[in-house]
């Protein structure tokens, strides 16, 4: 056939005429979908969450806000140089009763442990620094290590307000000297609690305390300060 | 006119090029569509264009994001895709071929024999790329596979179309012009060497020369090969000029996929991995059961990577029986693997490997009877004593600690990650764009 060689040439550059443009012309729209990020839009992405803290089935409502009440007036949140929060502070943040500020706390059991003191005394025995660094290291997912110490309803209130706080800063430093952990101060929430609140009942003495060998009483079990780990979000 | 029987071969040449043509182009497209930094359907089927179903274009993604699908990739993002030099050969093949069509008779030879040279090429390039597929890879694409085809049907016909010529050449005069007969003798000289008997007066007219046999095909000039070859390659390189100059600038996408605000972890919970060529720090954040973790260390490995990154391992297990973040396990038995991970010390990227290789059998086992406890049964089968290790309580709590490690970090619940120095590797540069990307971000890396 005459003119097979000018077919030829002419499917050929047509061919090649065709693929260049498609190709410019696609990679141009992709460079504009790429620039204007229209492609993302219509995608969709799923939004992925953020890693944080562990949040407990425990973390209810009434849970957090008294949480959040005792982070922001303890000295946790909000730059607040104050470390810990007095009896009074207490009953004026939780705002509730002693048994129903003591049930917010039953879910813990599993998770914390009681420290037993002597009478009148602050020292940590080695049974409750043991408790302390296990439960320090068991963190998990949990952003606060709530220390809530008691005092019995033997001596003067003064005195036992000043004792519970004693016994709540011996598990401060005890935790400060084992680990240095250097963000200890966005961790620790301190509470004590003075003879006039939140006393413990005898039920408490089958939590998981530090001396299982000795006779737990009403009073024994408020000599005390309640440690763990809290597995809620704020 | 010529027969179809000697036609057949450049009908079969043009046939085998256009599906060539074809195939080439639906896989460039699908190449090209994923330059907008986003993850697109693929065409992979073996009908040019269609879609493939659903969670089928598992090769041909494979084969895309694998080192072997383009050319020039720590230079530009993507590179440039080898299909798209393959939709300008099978354009001039199919040019070629229907000139050698509709010519005919009076295409010379030489079309014939460079048929054959420069069409064995796709085949000599597609098993090449066959071989890698199946044994690096371990899958073949359907695009991939009618690209093979078609070059292996191009091939055959320049086999054809050679067989075909040597016969007609050998069934015609060759079309250059032969010697003139020697005319009738009247006289034959007696003494003429080899002259027998009586002399002979011949008066009578002579006998009706044979009918001629058609005219063979002119040979042509030997100049047409590297002629047609010059054309070839222009044919090859000008889509792919014409896709370089178009590309858009990535530069400024790279780096802003986030930082890593704390590159150590107090307590040394984190596992570090490098060999002796290790020159660029890195921190990595896998889950041991998540596919994708497995897909992108693959690249990594195939890239040639890996060995030279300076890895510190931060296993993030998708699982919630160890996983605070999740409310189910997305991956079960990431957990009780990440433990065998930590508790194999030197051993751990060996261990890595295995929950990689092993992946789908261990999720199945996971998701099956015994749950967790078939994971853990594979694990001592195959690493064992690591049991007291992995159920004891330090081996959890630096798990905790990596996990502790991510929030710090305010990192994403997502699986890879992968953070060069400090900067993210973005998860749109983890599949065609990372050799690029990985270098601009590393620039240790640039000239290794």
């Amino acid at each position: 056939m005459k003119g097979a060689g000018i077919i030829g040439i002419v499917a050929g550059c047509g061919l090649l005429a065709a693929s260049g443009f498609t190709v410019t012309g696609q990679v141009r729209a992709a460079a504009q979908r790429l620039k204007t990020g229209v492609a993302e839009a219509a995608a969709k992405p799923a939004l992925v969450a953020v890693a944080n803290d562990a949040e407990a089935p425990y973390c209810t409502p009434a849970f957090k806000t008294v949480l959040q009440r005792v982070l922001n007036a303890c000295g946790l949140t909000g730059g607040d140089s104050r470390r810990g929060c007095q009896p009074a502070d207490v009953k004026n943040l939780a705002s509730i009763s002693d048994d129903d500020f003591n049930a917010l706390f039953v879910p813990l059991k599993g998770r914390g442990g009681v420290l037993m003191f002597d009478d009148g005394a602050e020292k940590l025995d080695d049974s409750s620094k043991k408790m302390i660094e296990e439960l320090w290291v068991d963190r998990r997912g949990a952003r606060y290590f709530f220390v809530v110490a008691r005092a019995s309803k033997t001596g003067t209130a003064d005195f036992n307000r000043t004792l519970s706080h004693k016994r709540a800063n011996s598990v401060l430093f005890h935790v400060s000297d084992k680990f240095k952990d250097p963000d200890l101060d966005k961790k620790v929430g301190l509470l004590w609690l003075g003879n006039e609140f939140a006393q413990l009942g005898k039920d408490y003495c089958e939590w998981n305390v530090s001396r299982k060998d000795r006779q737990c009483t009403p009073e024994a079990i408020n000599r005390s300060a309640f440690v763990s780990w809290v597995d809620c979000q704020l | 006119m010529p027969s179809g029987k000697t036609r057949w071969p450049a009908a079969l040449a043009l046939l085998a090029s256009l599906l060539g043509f074809a195939f080439g182009a639906s896989s460039t497209l699908d190449y090209i569509q994923h330059l907008d930094r986003q993850v697109h359907d693929l065409h992979c089927s073996f009908i040019p264009g269609v879609d493939a179903a659903k969670g089928a274009d598992t090769a041909c993604r494979a084969a895309m994001y694998s080192p072997y699908s383009a050319l020039f990739r720590d230079r530009l993002w993507g590179g440039i895709p080898i299909s798209l030099f393959a939709v300008g050969a099978f354009a001039f093949f199919a040019a070629f071929a229907l000139y050698v069509l509709l010519a005919g008779r009076s295409a010379p030879r030489r079309a014939a024999h460079f048929l054959l040279i420069a069409g064995v090429t796709p085949l000599l390039v597609s098993v090449g790329m066959l071989i890698l597929s199946v044994l690096r890879l371990g899958s073949i694409c359907k695009t991939c596979a009618g690209i093979y085809a078609a070059s292996t049907l191009l091939a055959v016909a320049g086999v054809a179309a050679l067989i075909v010529d040597r016969r007609e050449a050998r069934a015609a005069p060759s079309a250059t012009p032969a010697p003139p007969p020697p005319p009738p003798s009247t006289v034959t000289d007696p003494a003429a060497p080899g002259a027998v008997g009586p002399t002979i007066v011949d008066d009578a007219a002579p006998p009706a020369p044979p009918a001629p046999p058609a005219p063979g095909r002119p040979r042509g000039s030997l100049l047409l090969l590297p002629a047609w070859l010059l054309a070839l390659g222009a044919f090859s390189i000008t889509p792919a000029l014409l896709y370089a100059s178009a590309l858009p600038s990535y530069a400024g996408y790279i780096a802003g996929c986030g930082k890593l605000e704390k590159l150590t972890e107090a307590n040394g919970a984190l596992l570090r991995i490098a060999g002796p060529g290790a020159v660029q720090p890195a921190t990595l954040f896998v889950d041991p059961l998540c596919p994708t973790c497995k897909s992108f260390h693959q690249r990594l490995a195939a890239e040639g990577l890996i060995e030279k990154l300076d890895i510190t391992l931060v296993l993030f297990p998708l699982d919630s029986e160890c996983n605070w973040m999740l409310d189910r396990p997305v991956h079960p038995g990431a957990c009780l693997v990440s433990k065998a991970i930590l508790c194999s010390e030197h051993r751990a990227p060996a261990v890595l490997d295995w929950a990689y290789d092993n992946q789908d059998a261990i999720l199945a086992a996971a998701k099956s009877g015994a749950g967790t406890a078939n994971v853990q049964a594979m694990i001592r089968q195959r690493w064992p004593g690591l049991d007291a290790c992995m159920d004891s309580k330090p081996t959890s709590q630096r798990l905790d600690r990596m996990l502790r490690y991510i929030i710090d970090n305010k990192l994403p619940v997502s699986t890879p990650q992968i953070y060069l120095g400090d900067t993210r590797l973005c998860d749109e540069d983890t599949d065609i764009g990372m050799p690029y990307a990985i270098r601009r971000l590393a620039p240790a890396l640039r000239s290794k």
